[in-house]
């Protein structure tokens, strides 16, 4: 580790939340520095080409507003440190990790953690094999390099924010077989809610109503409550099983039906990417409509750690409008400023209350848990499978205690793809609910770092287990 | 069979048999449900003895289930009081005779306990970088020797074509073929299910409240009377001793471990350092297994210690300095797992002087250890075989430093 810098304000992640905190905290003067692991800025829905572009408008609208943020951002005095990863975080004590680069400290005064959202990874026979991806992946792959993830694609997610990814793909002129949603086609009376709860949410609204009508328009086959049951191929996926499912998302014996294509985009929400806040030690809760364990904030976005604040899809996931006013209400916090604050907090409540609503619409079913077979990869790092989990989860309903008899959780990904998976199975076995269980206990790095960018010959024995 | 799927394969204490009722009285009450404690309660069962292990958490959560699970045989950097053996030479001579022993003791557990344990006898190399280090390994040999552990010192070429992973300017480095490792996630759960199948009644999730004399044991599901009582508390041995007005020459101390990602297996012994922190070895799921006593951070209660990256930095450019194809092998975990330390770092065994039935069993190398201190300490339970004086709790020329 090189010797250490430091800031007042160091955020962590450029994407809305991040990017919004950073333009704001640096117009209120403070020093600000903001890091992002990957080459541009815009995290996931602002991701910005990484080819020369022409025409800005033909990207659409989301890229636009990203192009105005991040532009903003750019002029706007804060440190900005793209290819650089926040690897571990001890109060307001960081350590970030240029790639190719040394390990160094950032010592910051206050940090606001906005590292977005990941995908919901699925369990289900056949999850891991190559062809099957997520629907951010599938994005990434269209947005960054304009290339179709497949030649016949098949979505199966859940969610309006779900539904925007094969709208997206289809507009990108990607070939989607079909889309398929868990949840019902909307009644009436869910559009009444949402329409309710739309009132000074134009966009929002749009975005929830303009996705569908688009998938429809450009004639996708949409088909409401089906699931995906397992994927099929011998090297890379070849088919596609999935079947009708009742309002708990339990498949429906009988109603499978079989679908060749060589790409399945999964898309069946976000979690909300906890890591770094865990390792602060900040407190969470349960809210499911948000993403599951969410971090606690009060009316600042600060959380139980003193000096650490969180925005965007990470302490919730609500989508851009959200994030972008969360990472204000963050920076506007540093001063304590309640005139600014009034307006984005009742901006805030009414998006938010607008979330709840389309979520109600969506909430995931518990069949989700079930698709699973004995030999199905719970943990796909560590390449335990279903069959070999039915001891250990007998033992304890501690996540702690199943990883240490499986390795589950210990490897690369560090649970982002199993834990969730595991705590259903969890909560099944014991009789309790996903809210109440433990979580595996974070560890630092939160990503891999290269032992020669971690080694510092300079620091002396620290001098410990001497026998007097 | 991997190592996952040995871990895998392992019957397993179901939670059905550890959240029974506690029952109202006992011969011997065995606190903590480490290595240490479970050993105790199996080896009790064993000769007959009725016994209940009561644990506060889970079964093997702390040091037993968190620490890197080698073997420690020969004489390592943490034993010298300076950087030369002569001083301590009794001592040194006494501490090999103990390691011998626990050593035979694992090659038999297997068989014991019918599971499996993950053992690997692969051997323990302990480098040196400077002349004066090399003249300790030298030193030591002999003590080793003496004791009837063999050990080989090995330089230049000769290491080099032995240990080729090594960096090729190391002077030397001392190999012990006895040391090796298995797995922590297996031993403490196998005691406790083997201890649980003789007859010992296993309880986790039960705080100890206090223990009086008679023994009268006060906890979160009752109360419970023993004869006698076995402090198996690991590093939280002295908060359980306080509540009976006993002190222990124990402290707790976190220390730290880094975890790289897979690589193909290329390094096969345990990897010391003589002279600076580092215990180095590659898992048989070629993670690298990375730490020798780099400190952590202390927290305050219930949180125990946290890791401190300076600890990383130092401890990988010990590591790189010694196996310089390490430097683009990613770290993907460092943890830190509490420690029962005692000021000379000697078991603490036996009978408190002081209340007679209340007997201690804490090991500071403990995972090495515990399987034989507790053998130990039952059969002197149970048939009144006498246990080593150097060992006991009370024993004088200690410094009793408070735990937590």
């Amino acid at each position: 580790m090189s010797s250490g810098t430091s800031c007042e304000l160091l955020v962590v992640g450029g994407g809305p939340a991040g990017l919004a905190a950073a333009v704001q905290a640096a117009s209120l003067g403070l020093d600000v520095t903001l890091v992002d692991e990957r080459p541009t800025l815009g995290g996931q829905i602002f991701k910005q080409p990484g080819l020369q572009v022409r025409d800005h408008a033909a990207l659409g609208r989301d890229h636009r507003r990203g192009r105005t943020l991040i532009q903003a951002a750019e002029r706007s005095g804060v440190r900005l440190l793209t290819r650089t990863s926040c690897v571990s975080l001890q109060g307001t004590n960081a350590v970030i990790v240029e790639e190719g680069g040394h390990a160094r400290a950032v010592s910051a005064s206050h940090v606001i953690v906005a590292p977005g959202a990941h995908d919901r990874p699925v369990v289900f026979p056949g999850w891991t094999l190559p062809g099957v991806v997520t629907a951010g992946a599938a994005q990434t792959i269209v947005k960054t390099h304009r290339v179709t993830p497949g030649e016949r694609v098949l979505f199966a997610g859940s969610g309006p924010l779900a539904l925007a990814f094969p709208a997206q793909l289809h507009h990108y002129g990607v070939n989607i077989v079909a889309a398929l949603e868990a949840g019902p086609p909307p009644r009436p009376r869910d559009i009444a809610r949402i329409a309710g709860a739309a009132r000074g949410n134009a966009a929002l609204f749009r975005d929830a109503v303009g996705y569908r009508v688009g998938l429809v328009r450009g004639g996708v086959n949409l088909r409401y409550r089906r699931i995906v049951v397992r994927a099929e191929g011998r090297d890379r996926l070849e088919a596609v099983v999935h079947a009708a499912c009742d309002a708990e998302w339990r498949v429906i014996a009988g109603t499978e039906e079989r679908v060749e294509v060589d790409t399945l985009c999964v898309g069946y929400g976000f979690f909300p990417s906890t890591e770094l806040m865990r390792l602060a030690g900040c407190s969470f809760r349960y809210d499911e409509d948000l993403g599951g364990h969410v971090v606690r904030v009060d009316e600042w976005m600060r959380t139980t750690v003193p000096g650490i604040s969180a925005a965007g899809d990470g302490a919730g996931v609500a989508g851009s409008f959200v994030a972008i006013d969360e990472g204000r209400l963050a920076a506007i916090g540093l001063v304590g400023d309640e005139r600014s604050a009034g307006p984005i907090r009742r901006r805030l409540k009414r998006k938010l209350r607008f979330q709840h609503a389309l979520q109600r619409m969506h909430r995931i079913g518990p069949g989700i848990y079930e698709l699973a077979t004995p030999e199905t990869v719970i943990c796909r790092c560590e390449e335990v499978t279903l069959a070999e989990l039915a001891q250990p989860i007998k033992a304890s309903d501690d996540i702690n205690v199943v990883k240490g008899f499986t390795r589950v959780t210990m490897g690369l990904c560090q649970g982002r793809n199993c834990q969730r998976q595991i705590g259903a199975l969890l909560a099944a076995q014991h009789g309790c609910a996903l809210g109440d269980l433990l979580v595996a206990t974070p560890r630092s790095p939160v990503r891999p770092v290269p032992l020669a960018a971690v080694a510092d010959e300079t620091i002396d024995d620290l001098g410990l287990f001497v026998a007097k | 069979m991997t190592w996952g799927s040995l871990l895998r394969s392992n019957p397993v204490l179901s939670a059905a048999r550890t959240c029974g009722p506690l029952p109202a009285e006992t011969d011997v009450v065995v606190i903590g449900g480490g290595l240490a404690g479970t050993a105790v309660a199996y080896y009790l069962a064993r000769e007959g003895v009725d016994v209940v292990l009561i644990e506060r958490s889970e079964l093997n959560r702390e040091a037993s289930g968190t620490n890197a699970g080698s073997f420690h045989f020969q004489i390592a950097m943490h034993q010298l009081t300076a950087r030369e053996t002569e001083s301590a030479r009794p001592r040194l001579l006494s501490d090999v005779r103990l390691h011998l022993s626990a050593a035979r003791l694992w090659q038999t557990l297997e068989e014991e306990l019918d599971g499996a344990l993950d053992l690997h006898e692969t051997g323990g190399l302990m480098v040196a970088e400077t002349p004066e280090e090399l003249q300790i390994l030298h030193d030591k040999h002999l003590i080793e020797t003496e004791a009837g552990l063999e050990t080989h010192v090995l330089e230049g070429s000769e290491l080099q074509g032995f240990a080729p992973y090594l960096a090729g300017d190391l002077l030397g480095a001392s190999f012990c073929p006895a040391e090796g490792h298995a797995n922590p996630f297996l031993a403490a759960p196998l005691f406790a299910l083997r201890a649980a199948d003789r007859g010992a009644v296993v309880r986790t999730r039960i705080d100890v409240i206090r223990i009086e004399p008679g023994f009268v044991i006060t906890t979160s599901a009752g109360t419970l009377r023993a004869h006698r009582v076995v402090n198996a508390a690991g590093a939280w041995a002295n908060d359980i001793a306080a509540t009976s007005g006993l002190r222990l020459p124990i402290r707790a101390e976190g220390l730290h471990v880094n975890v790289t990602e897979p690589r193909a297996k290329v390094l096969e012994p345990l990897v010391q350092h003589i002279g600076r922190r580092l215990t180095l070895k590659q898992a048989a799921n070629g993670t690298f297994i990375i730490g020798g006593g780099w400190p952590a951070r202390p927290e305050q209660p219930p949180a125990r210690f946290t890791t401190l990256w300076e600890s990383a930095a130092g401890n990988a450019a010990v590591a790189i300095r010694v196996m310089p194809s390490l430097a683009d092998v990613r770290l993907v975990r460092m943890w830190t797992g509490v420690m029962a330390f005692t000021d000379d770092l000697q078991p603490v065994v036996g009978e408190m002087g002081s209340l007679p039935g209340y007997f201690t069993c804490i090991a500071t190398t403990g995972f090495t250890l515990s399987p034989m201190i507790a053998r130990m300490l039952a059969a002197h339970i149970a048939r009144g075989e006498s246990l080593p004086h150097e060992y006991a709790p009370d024993r004088k020329g200690l410094e009793w430093t408070a735990t937590t």
